[in-house]
């Protein structure tokens, strides 16, 4: 059964359909890049899967439930995380507290406002493990407005990471790094995800980030999915080469 | 009992407090939609008007005089307030800043009102031009509220094309959208933040002054009217001018028909209106979600 | 530091009326509620960035319901107290949630017409609330089990020395706990939190029913103690007050604006006599503090005495270059 299934996902803005009748469908352990020319809806449609806004049409179905109009905090809860086009993170808290409320947003005790001791320490470790992963274990008490963009933008991973997701969707990830940056980044998503039983869905401008991390592309534009499948058939494909006029090989 | 008439009467009663409430809100709306603070001294600088409205009356003995001189003043003293304080919260992450401000404002200009004038009401009483009856319908009706309401008229039309028509209208219409880009396109947008802040300023003590003659400049009077005030641009939209038109009327017959039927609940109705209408749609009737 | 320091707090505050004179003790007790209010605004405006309007209406709430039930039930008085908690916190419920529907300046005109309604309400029904009179001759009855000790005003004092204390620490508890820490998410970043799972309109209307009971029990104290509660309680100025002890004392650090609503209480009452100026002069301080020190007196002090985290001055300088720009 697939993991998540979108179903004729429409949204409008008064005149301008900004996502037109897309299906698009992602295998539990799968990695599926998003891509696009500008204005094609890539990050409409990430707003849709989580709930942010609402379609104007058709349906979300995640793991076999209709999760279409629920509540931003109710997909979240159900496994489905994501990060941000521009960076959200929590400034004035640490690196380590930024994931240890992301960690603690599973757990019974997410609610108690005496004691919980125990919830604070469990989500505490969790938070140092992610931030293990993702290679910021240096910066974990550094506040996190204070981290360098690349950092800040492994931290709202590590942050989507800590919420132990069925389904991680990184909008973006890139933006704004540095070559270097972009390496490290892709080499510690790489790693992670290496460990499998995480399906992820990624928007991306940098085709070669594209090219190295996922297993099926699909191509937005201007709302409609015009090409779906494997990098090797997407690059082939003329429709897609047209949209983009050429703007990879 | 000639119903008809009387009705009627009712009805110019609520369009002349409209007029004054429009007045009022008219300037805060248009304060929040280019600065996207919420003045909280709007109530305070409407009783500032009165105030020095009732001054230059007592100076100079001329009516419209008053009507000139209390908008030009309060207005300075309200660019001034902009300048020197609340230029300075512009760049704060905390929007409360804004509030506080304001608020303080509000404290130490009433203060200040019962300092200078004292705190005794004060009251020139409506100019003798003014004075007299106008027969509707067989029920007679005050001659200065017919004034208020033709003066509330011509003012909404003055601002409407005000903000329509000329270029500095436009400025202010382009800055309440996108003052990033009409400041990327070289205006001045400090400047026209500044200039919008005074006039608010102005209208609302324009509305002062003329409701002294009614109700004689008196302490307290900023309060309950910055309530209704807000309540009637949150329901009309924040930064809708036609909201502020038809929020003051809405609010106006609440309350004209509130104090004739249940005196003591007229006061509830209006928030529970408010209530209502932020509950079904927090943006107000026609301003956009927050 | 916290503990030590607090003991030391506390012994002071139970030694204070061995050298107080007796009419300063009304103030001193005065004080301490004032500081039990404040502080209970405290949770939504610092920890939750809720500015309230309409705070008087909690310590209204439970001012009235005290001084009903100890006036016309004739209950002892640590019940009346209680129940009027119970009866502000119920009450609270429908507001906070309807309040937490809208953000920003909806939500403080929200808080501030739902105080007004209570003041309206008030007048309506005047049978039971006394109108504009208010309630008076509100009794100080005697304890369970005839306890006359609190009718004195030195019970009294322990009385209110007790629950500022046990409510600062429940406060803290809260502040510490998982609970707390979402709100500190909120604070930050509202939209992320909630992309994160929480359900954070149900986190700050809980937030808003705990500061009404507190804010409830300041009022239940007063009751008993002036001997009457009348309906300027509810008034809009009562509720700008206790917001302004709040930004002065220093939001969000609990301890501020205890000390914020206590001292203002002791140096109103100083000064109030002596001048004419004195709510010009209070006006005035309060812009600056807003203006220029916005973590006001308590934040100030820990800014000197704890080495503050070289990264908050430095994003506050980031703030600062941002804003001048």
């Amino acid at each position: 059964m697939p993991l998540l299934e979108c179903k004729g996902l429409i949204r409008r803005f008064g005149a301008l359909v900004a996502v037109d009748a897309v299906d698009m469908t992602v295998e539990p352990g799968e990695i599926r890049a998003v891509i696009g020319p500008n204005g094609a809806g890539k990050s409409t449609l990430f707003n849709l899967i989580t709930s942010t806004i609402r379609p104007s049409g058709g349906r979300v179905i995640f793991d076999g439930v209709d999760i279409t109009g629920l509540p931003v905090h109710e997909v979240a809860h159900r496994g489905i995380a994501r990060t941000f086009q521009l960076c959200h993170i929590f400034p004035l808290l640490s690196a380590r507290e930024n994931v240890r409320i992301a960690a603690q947003a599973r757990e019974r005790g997410r609610w108690r406002f005496l004691g919980g001791g125990h919830v604070l320490s469990r989500s505490a470790s969790e938070a140092d493990e992610a931030l293990e992963r993702l290679g910021l274990a240096r910066c974990a008490r550094t506040p996190a407005g204070l981290l360098s963009h690349g950092d800040q933008r492994l931290l709202e991973v590590a942050m989507a990471v800590a919420q132990r997701p069925r389904l991680l969707m990184l909008d973006e990830p890139t933006q704004g790094l540095s070559i270097q940056e972009t390496d490290h980044a892709v080499g510690m998503l790489k790693t992670m995800l290496a460990g499998g039983g995480l399906s992820v869905i990624l928007v991306e401008h940098d085709m070669e980030v594209v090219f190295r991390l996922a297993d099926n592309i699909t191509v937005l534009h201007r709302g409609r999915v015009i090409a779906d499948g494997s990098p090797d058939a997407v690059k082939a494909n003329a429709e897609v080469r047209s949209a983009y006029l050429g703007e990879f090989d | 009992m000639d119903f008809l008439g009387f009705a009627v009467a009712q009805c110019l009663n609520a369009l002349s407090q409209a007029a004054v409430l429009f007045f009022i809100s008219c300037g805060l709306t248009l304060i929040f939609g280019i600065m996207r603070i919420v003045n909280f001294a709007h109530g305070v600088i409407f009783m500032l008007g009165a105030y020095v409205g009732y001054t230059a009356i007592a100076v100079t003995g001329s009516f419209v005089l008053s009507l000139v001189v209390a908008p030009i003043v309060v207005g300075i003293v309200g660019m001034g307030f902009e300048r020197v304080f609340l230029r300075r919260l512009y760049g704060r992450r905390d929007g409360g800043s804004y509030l506080m401000v304001t608020f303080g404002l509000a404290v130490v200009m009433s203060e200040a009102i019962r300092l200078i004038w004292g705190a005794q009401p004060l009251g020139a009483g409506i100019p003798a031009f003014l004075r007299g009856i106008v027969i509707v319908l067989n029920q007679p009706f005050p001659l200065y509220r017919v004034f208020l309401i033709a003066l509330g008229i011509a003012a909404a039309i003055a601002v409407w094309q005000f903000l329509e028509r000329t270029r500095a209208g436009l400025l202010i219409r382009a800055v309440s959208q996108n003052s990033e880009m009409v400041h990327a396109l070289g205006v001045d947008v400090q400047m026209v933040r500044t200039a919008v802040f005074g006039i608010g300023c102005a209208m609302a003590a324009l509305g002062g002054a003329l409701a002294a003659p009614l109700v004689t400049a008196f302490l307290g009077m900023g309060t309950t009217v910055v309530i209704d005030a807000f309540v009637v641009v949150i329901i009309g939209g924040m930064g809708s001018f036609l909201g502020s038109i038809i929020g003051s009327i809405l609010i106006a017959f609440v309350q004209v028909v509130g104090s004739y039927y249940i005196q003591e609940l007229a006061l509830a109705f209006m928030y529970l209106l408010m209530l209502v209408i932020l509950v079904v749609r927090p943006g107000g009737l026609l301003g956009s979600e927050e | 530091m916290n503990w030590k320091l607090g003991f030391a707090a506390a012994a002071l505050c139970a030694l204070l009326p061995l050298v107080l004179p007796q009419y300063m003790l009304t103030i001193a007790v005065e004080a301490l509620i004032f500081g039990l209010f404040a502080m209970s605004l405290d949770l939504m405006v610092g920890y939750c960035r809720l500015y309230s309007f309409g705070h008087a209406a909690a310590y209204g709430l439970g001012a009235y319901s005290c001084g009903m039930l100890l006036t016309h039930l004739h209950l002892p008085l640590p019940l009346g107290i209680v129940l009027a908690v119970a009866i502000t916190t119920v009450i609270a419920v429908p507001i906070a949630w309807v309040c937490t529907r809208s953000t920003g300046v909806s939500f403080s005109m929200l808080t501030l017409a739902f105080a007004q309604l209570g003041y309206a309400m008030l007048y309506r029904f005047k049978e039971f609330t006394g109108g504009s009179d208010g309630i008076d001759g509100i009794p100080r009855p005697a304890g369970p089990f005839g306890m006359t000790v609190l009718q004195g005003k030195l019970g009294y004092y322990y009385l209110v020395l007790f629950c500022l204390f046990g409510s600062y620490l429940l406060c803290r508890a809260v502040v510490g706990s998982p609970f707390g820490a979402v709100l500190a998410g909120i604070r930050e970043n509202e939209a992320k939190t909630r992309a994160l799972g929480y359900n954070t309109r149900a986190y700050k209307t809980t937030t808003v029913i705990l500061a009404y009971a507190f804010g409830g029990l300041a009022g239940a104290l007063y009751a008993p103690f002036a001997g009457f509660a009348s309906p300027e309680l509810f008034f809009w100025l009562a509720s700008g007050r206790v917001l302004i002890m709040v930004i002065v004392g220093g939001a969000g650090t609990l301890i501020g604006p205890i000390l914020g609503g206590a001292g203002f209480l002791f140096v109103e009452h100083q000064l109030s006599q002596l001048t004419d100026l004195w709510p010009l002069i209070f006006g005035t301080i309060f812009i600056g503090f807003v203006m220029f020190a916005p973590q006001g007196i308590w934040g100030l002090i820990m800014r000197m005495f704890e080495k503050p985290p070289a990264a908050q001055e430095a994003l506050a300088g980031e703030e600062a270059s941002r804003a001048a720009s």
